[in-house]
């Protein structure tokens, strides 16, 4: 059972116990008090590196509220990706700070859905789009992707009458792959056995990530490390003891798609590892440095980002290969957004590798933000989980430290 | 020693009673509007030393009762693999859901796939299209067998199956053909769902639509492959839950009256 050790938050501010959109919205605000200028971005490949080397502020302009679908579906069709509705509406209704408080809006073009549903919006905003190339290790990808950052550059100087040097790029290159560093450290007392730490409460310490430039992570950081450390120190257990680790992999989750999580560890599983952007994805590999061309290299990184928009996406197999080594899961859960095509096919693909590389359970769960299918989801979470071979408690004593956290 | 089982579903809820792995009780009774209620005062009637708890509403009495709980995934694994210990692909079609699994030789639960949100495909769909063709499910099910030819149903939704029946019937349309195709049209959705899990094999048939004669020879002809009807095919996961209660390992040979391979 868990030793009796007082486990404090990870980041102790007046946000703690709050959803972590709200540490994020105020870190902007203050960041525009003090003259910042705010990019809006929607994706994972946008390349945050550039636009820091602007000296401008990025904010994800993603939503996972389940709230503004409706107002969403007066112009978008029902069967569409909810991130995508969720996004719209609160563009539609006016209510989305972040996308209210950006100065421009990067957009790219990874899949139908996102592609038209930017040019729904593209009037309310000056907006870039850019063109993704889709097969990644063609020679042209490269090309073509260091082609469009460098019209992102052209853009941004139009847009906001300012300049970064190559050196300034370099500099928040570097920047990045120091938070990278600092990520993966953290990283490390996830896949300690038992954990100290898991998702989705990682989720929260790492949200401010997206925004706040790496100075101003860097204590936090620090803070969050020391905090892990001495978890560990004084042995504590994150989730009921002989937890079955679980991966998460697929569609970002985040707000009301954290369902998917809390129900993981409602059903007495430990998320140990989460593959997807709102998880390790930003955290996978570095930029390389001082290569004489920083927006190559930026290019080369971003490219490299395994999302199923990706034909063939040989690095989600590689990338679910070193999560497996890194933290040892015992079963794997493909998220897959309702309306999600790609993420959807290739989770047969997933699926088989998952079973027949390496041996483990898996499941596949299609859902969107309602909370109408979380008892469906608990039902499937529990029969996947019932065949991980028992740890170390036996089955009743599990179930019944599970009831705890119910 | 007994152990009970417990499978609490949206529509009924089935209660097993078993004595060295055997089944010596069991009970069947309509969940009504208060499954909580309707399942305490099942489990008062009879005495036990342990209790598993399985279905949509086995959360619900953990707060009421000391008791285990288990999907229903695992429950009706175990009582198929107990029933009938060379099972490998079990199909499930209750009151208001659809569930495929598959096991690995060992007995272990392999693949499974749910419908759990769509009327279509489940008992439902048949208890509506009975009523609108003036038959009991009884009737319902021998009208169907005799069809030569079927009337194709081809929406989807239950809701706007139950109109096109109508108004198939209102042109004059025979209603054991019109029986037919919505046997069919059930018989296909189950069969979708056994392909997401298994290539074809043996069907090891449960639930309460498996008493319906006509959905069970159309799956076996569809597929061509010998589908097993268990006595009370109702039961399968509460006596399942049951040998969880009792701790059962899956070693089929403590398990009496299973079927012989």
């Amino acid at each position: 059972m868990h030793t009796k050790v007082t486990v404090e938050p990870l980041i102790d501010d007046e946000y703690r116990g709050e959803p972590p959109t709200k540490r994020v919205l105020a870190y902007l605000q203050a960041q525009r008090e003090e003259g910042a200028k705010i990019v809006g971005i929607y994706c994972g490949y946008a390349p945050v590196e550039l636009i820091r080397a602007f000296d401008l502020v990025p904010a994800s302009l993603c939503a996972f509220s389940n709230a503004t679908i409706e107002a969403a579906e007066a112009h978008l069709p029902a069967n569409l990706c909810p991130l995508i509705k969720s996004s719209y509406g609160y563009i539609l209704k006016d209510v989305c700070p972040f996308f209210a408080m950006s100065d421009a809006v990067i957009a790219e073009t990874t899949c139908d859905g996102k592609k038209k549903m930017f040019e729904l919006i593209a009037d309310r905003k000056s907006m870039h789009v850019m063109d993704l190339p889709q097969l990644p290790d063609e020679p042209e990808a490269l090309d073509n992707w260091t082609a469009m950052i460098h019209k992102l550059r052209r853009f941004l100087e139009s847009v906001f009458d300012r300049t970064a040097t190559d050196d300034q790029i370099e500099g928040a290159i570097k920047l990045a792959n120091e938070r990278t560093r600092w990520v993966n450290r953290i990283f490390d007392y996830t896949a300690l056995d038992p954990p100290v730490i898991a998702w989705p409460e990682l989720n929260e310490a790492l949200f401010l990530a997206q925004s706040a430039s790496s100075e101003d992570m860097a204590s936090i950081l620090d803070g969050v490390v020391k905090k892990l450390e001495k978890r560990k120190r004084d042995g504590f257990v994150y989730g009921p003891t002989g937890a079955p680790r679980v991966m998460v992999t697929g569609c970002p989750v985040g707000g009301d798609a954290l369902k998917v999580l809390d129900t993981i560890e409602k059903a007495g599983g430990v998320i140990v590892a989460l593959e997807s952007c709102s998880g390790s994805k930003p955290y996978a590999e570095f930029i390389e440095e001082d290569t004489g061309d920083p927006i190559r290299a930026i290019a080369a990184r971003y490219l490299k980002i395994p999302c199923a928009c990706m034909t063939p996406n040989t690095r989600r197999f590689i990338e679910i290969d070193r999560l497996i080594q890194r933290f040892k899961p015992d079963a794997v859960v493909d998220v897959v957004l309702q309306a999600c095509h790609g993420f959807n096919i290739e989770s047969v693909r997933v699926g088989e590798h998952v079973q027949q590389k390496h041996g483990l359970p898996f499941l596949k769960i299609l859902t969107d933000f309602s909370q109408s299918d979380v008892g469906q989801i608990r039902t499937r979470v529990e029969a996947l989980l019932e065949t991980v071979p028992v740890r170390q408690a036996c089955d009743e004593a599990f179930h019944r430290c599970k009831e705890e956290k119910t | 020693m007994r152990q009970a089982g417990i499978d609490i579903g949206s529509r009924t809820v089935k209660l097993a009673l078993i004595e060295d792995n055997h089944l010596i009780f069991a009970r069947k009774t309509f969940t009504s509007h208060d499954p909580l209620e309707t399942a305490l005062s099942l489990v008062r009637e009879v005495k036990y030393d342990t209790i598993t708890a399985t279905g949509y509403g086995r959360h619900l009495v953990k707060d009421f009762l000391e008791c285990s709980v288990i999907s229903e995934i695992k429950a009706f694994a175990m009582g198929a693999r107990a029933i009938l210990p060379r099972c490998r692909l079990i199909l499930d079609i209750g009151g208001q859901d659809t569930k495929a699994i598959s096991l690995s030789e060992s007995g272990e639960m392999n693949k499974f796939e749910m419908n759990d949100r769509c009327a279509a495909g489940t008992g439902r769909f048949l208890e509506v299209m009975a009523v609108a063709l003036g038959y009991s499910l009884d009737e319902f099910s021998k009208a169907a067998l005799l069809a030569k030819r079927e009337e194709q149903i081809n929406s989807t939704c239950t809701v706007f199956a139950e109109s096109e029946v109508i108004s198939l019937t209102a042109r004059g349309a025979a209603r054991h053909e019109v029986a037919l195709g919505i046997h069919k049209a059930i018989v296909s959705r189950s069969i979708a769902l056994l392909r997401r899990v298994s290539a074809s094999q043996e069907v090891f048939f449960a639930g309460g639509v498996a008493l319906n004669d006509c959905v069970r020879a159309l799956i076996g002809r569809e597929l061509n492959v010998p589908v097993f009807v268990p006595p009370d095919p109702q039961i399968v996961g509460a006596f399942g839950a049951a040998l969880h209660a009792a701790g059962w390992n899956g070693n089929v040979r403590t398990v009496s009256g299973a079927v012989e391979s």
